[in-house]
């Protein structure tokens, strides 16, 4: 049982991994979003292996259901794909700081993960769903009461930003 | 290795995409797709975290649910922003949309 967790682990690890340079890396817009979908499955399934059916499927029904859908929308209405935006590739100067940027902060951090273990139970502990929505109506209420007015708030927002009047300005 | 430092590094290997990522796209819409990335990365280092320490788990995977809230908030806001600015430059590439007004 271990080791079959184990080998899932590395597979989620694998599809999270060539996901995330596909949606980096690829020239065209929806081929990017193909390894953003990918990877966003990918983490689904890691919330799966640590024991959280309820984030894992939370995760495919906002991310993939929800935001991906949203930069599609993006990509279609402002025609990014076709102009070709991302076409020529980035200059060799900007890739280079690029590059350092990232093995930078990821060595500082990969450092310190590595050198600095935390003590670790090893399994998993099970939340149930009860509890999480006890939790949400209970002592994080207010977090949970922001958060809708925070949406609200940028859907509005959303609707009054790209509202196109009619008869001119 | 623990399993806590195996998700880490898996976290660190999605923050370490979308930083690249948005350093070196030139459209808003691949900045937007990196910033997901990175989003994603924080999520899945608090769950793993809290799920494997002895933590307060069910603060965990609420916070993780707080953190995917504000992603669809900043999807929705940043998707009005780059419509309003494609119509405005007729682009949406970040060297062209550079000029203030004055």
């Amino acid at each position: 049982m271990e080791d079959m967790a184990k080998i899932v682990f590395g597979a989620y690890a694998l599809i999270i991994l060539c996901g995330s340079i596909l949606a980096v890396g690829a020239k065209s817009l929806v081929r990017a979003m193909v390894g953003l979908i990918a990877t966003l499955l990918g983490v689904s399934g890691m919330y799966m292996l640590l024991n959280a059916q309820f984030l894992a499927l939370m995760q495919i029904l906002i991310y993939v259901g929800a935001v991906c859908v949203l930069i599609f929308f993006a990509i279609m209405l402002t025609r990014a794909d076709s102009g070709g935006e991302e076409a020529e590739s980035a200059p060799l100067r900007q890739n280079l700081l690029a590059l350092t940027a990232v093995l930078s902060v990821g060595g500082i951090l990969g450092w310190l993960v590595l050198t600095r273990p935390l003590a670790t139970t090893g399994v998993p502990v099970e939340v149930s769903i009860e509890k999480l929505g006890l939790g949400l109506l209970g002592p994080y209420g207010l977090a949970f009461e922001l958060i809708s007015v925070v949406l609200l708030v940028s859907m509005a927002g959303a609707v009054l930003l790209a509202w196109e009047r009619r008869n001119g300005k | 290795m623990s399993p806590l430092t195996l998700y880490q590094l898996v976290a660190l290997i999605l923050l370490m995409a979308g930083l690249f990522g948005i350093s070196q796209r030139r459209s808003l819409v691949g900045m937007l797709i990196s910033v997901e990335l990175m989003l994603n990365g924080a999520g899945l280092s608090i769950v793993a975290a809290s799920q494997l320490t002895p933590a307060n788990a069910m603060l965990g995977q609420l916070g993780t649910l707080f953190v995917m809230g504000l992603a669809a908030a900043e999807a929705t806001l940043v998707l009005a922003i780059i419509v309003v600015i494609a119509r405005r430059f007729g682009t949406t590439k970040t060297s062209v949309v550079s000029t203030l007004k004055g």
